[in-house]
């Protein structure tokens, strides 16, 4: 019984550290004042100047959502398409080495020190621009050379989401509508992509937050401008680092991650991926 | 060969991976035995970084925040995954999925918190909170591959141990945690190395005081890609053969891995 206390109060404190800075910035995003530590009277004002467009930094969240968004969804598409379509070739290749030398690629992005990947796409991206002449600092190159980075490091969660699907699921089903004359696209179109389809949506969101979240080679790699993240570490010296704009617009994107990892977590969810 | 078509579907990722996972890597190797004016040199960018006043610093400073971080965190991530596995502390396992939600929640931003939570607690900035915020960064990358090990490991043994006579505890120590240890390590892999190469962490928690190894090379990077790709290689080696360590001592079994 005693046992039973310790452990939860354990848990429960190890939690409630985790949680201390979020809920204190979602406190004060209700607060009338920029500061972090005085409550100046409850308000709704930092969240309806957010969406107004009257807050102070109005412009620069926008942008810097818009571009955030932009990236993380070409490289959900981009890193769903290329892992779906190698889980299923690594999945139909045999040849052990060949399936080794895959597989440690596509873990290397994973395993490797962001900092050092963010070095190896930088030497790459010099490389790039000495053959092939695009102008350095438009919006365009460096959205491009983002996407591309950030798809480096996203396929192989992809990838590693959908393998086990295909795994669990009875390859004769794709033999026999070959069979039956569906041609290998349309079978696989038809019969592989519906039955692994969980996998692939699991594997596209997982893209899309790694994207929208990623800081550190972001940082090294953005020519010419802002995502979240970056904005974050520009602010992060000012008198008050955390203006009440971005601590609502943060509150808010907390509430939905929260929501939708919940839904992840749920027992019914589980209870049907048992099944 | 009805495999045919499925095979061809691994090309564009191979092709992928060639030229921006194995050509970047290539290129450290290469950049970093080349010097500024592009003339080969075999230790040349090494002496240079040895020059380095800082690096002294930033080495000790990384040695400790990486040991104790990752030490902290298995102190207080073993026990939560071990407790967690149990169903009377997570019965739906929305439990474990408290500990994950943070990590989707921009680190910048719950470092910036952080800060702000001690300037107001007048907890002096330095070491200790430089550690503290590299364990709350790092903390479910240790619980997750030790409660994924934990989970695999099969009831049946810890009853034989007890039918055999052996107390909990002592089922505890010989059983469960030997079996769990690929789950240990990999939890070590993930924190170690990560956590003294993540930059701007130390900077907002030190007011910029504390340098690691990721502000390091970051800051080289700046001014001389040469001697940053020479650190960046001497990194990537050691973790290969951390790596290696790990592989042998589990069998070449996957520890669980976080997702």
């Amino acid at each position: 019984m005693v046992r039973k206390i310790v452990v939860r109060l354990f848990i429960g404190i190890v939690l409630v550290l985790l949680y201390l800075p979020i809920v204190w910035m979602i406190v004060f995003s209700f607060s009338d004042t920029p500061s972090f530590s005085n409550w100046n009277g409850f308000t709704f004002q930092n969240y309806i100047d957010l969406f107004t467009g009257q807050s102070s930094n109005a412009s620069r969240i926008q942008e810097a959502v818009v571009n955030t968004l932009f990236v993380g969804a070409c490289t959900s598409l981009l890193s769903t398409l290329l892992g779906t379509l190698g889980a299923i070739g690594l999945h139909a290749i045999h040849n052990k080495r060949i399936k080794a030398v895959y597989s440690t690629s596509n873990q290397i992005p994973m395993i490797n020190s962001e900092i050092v990947t963010a070095i190896a796409l930088a030497l790459l991206f010099n490389l790039i621009a000495t053959v092939i002449p695009i102008s350095e600092g438009t919006w365009i190159e460096t959205a491009i050379k983002l996407i591309l980075a950030h798809t480096t490091f996203c396929t192989p969660y992809v990838l590693l989401n959908v393998l086990p699907r295909l795994q669990k699921s009875d390859y004769k089903i794709y033999e026999a509508a070959l069979d039956l004359g569906c041609t290998p696209a349309k079978a696989m179109w038809k019969v592989v992509i519906p039955d692994i389809l969980p996998g692939i949506v699991v594997g596209a969101l997982l893209a899309f937050t790694l994207s929208i979240d990623d800081f550190v080679i972001t940082k090294v790699n953005v020519t010419s401008f802002e995502t979240l993240s970056t904005m974050l570490y520009g602010l992060k010296s000012g008198k008050h680092p955390l203006p009440a704009d971005i601590k609502s617009l943060f509150s808010i994107i907390f509430f939905i991650v929260f929501a939708a990892i919940m839904i992840m977590y749920s027992p019914k969810r589980q209870a049907k991926q048992n099944k | 060969m009805r495999n045919t078509f499925r095979k061809m579907l691994a090309t564009p990722y191979a092709l992928f991976m060639a030229l921006f996972v194995i050509l970047p890597i290539i290129l450290i190797a290469v950049y970093a035995f080349v010097d500024s004016e592009g003339a080969f040199t075999l230790l040349g960018n090494f002496k240079e970084l040895t020059k380095e006043k800082s690096l002294v610093n930033v080495i000790k400073n990384s040695v400790i925040a990486g040991l104790s971080t990752s030490l902290i965190c298995l102190l207080i991530g073993y026990p939560i995954a071990y407790y967690l596995t149990k169903k009377e502390f997570n019965r739906t396992g929305v439990i474990i999925g408290l500990f994950l939600v943070p990590m989707w929640v921009n680190f910048l931003l719950r470092m910036m918190s952080t800060k702000a939570v001690f300037n107001v607690l007048g907890i002096p900035l330095g070491m200790g909170t430089v550690i503290y915020g590299l364990c709350y960064e790092f903390l479910p990358f240790m619980i997750m591959p030790i409660y994924t090990t934990l989970l695999k490991i099969d009831k049946m043994y810890l009853e034989g141990a007890e039918d055999l006579g052996a107390t909990p505890v002592k089922a505890f120590w010989k059983v469960t945690v030997p079996l769990s240890l690929p789950g240990v390590l990999s939890g070590l892999t993930m924190v170690i190395i990560p956590s003294i190469t993540t930059f701007a962490v130390s900077e907002i928690l030190s007011d910029n005081k504390i340098k690691l190894l990721g502000d390091f090379i970051y800051n080289l990077k700046a001014y001389n890609l040469n001697m940053a790709s020479a650190i960046s290689l001497v990194l990537m080696v050691l973790l290969a053969v951390s790596m290696l360590i790990t592989n042998k001592f589990s069998d070449g079994e996957q520890g669980g891995g976080i997702w």
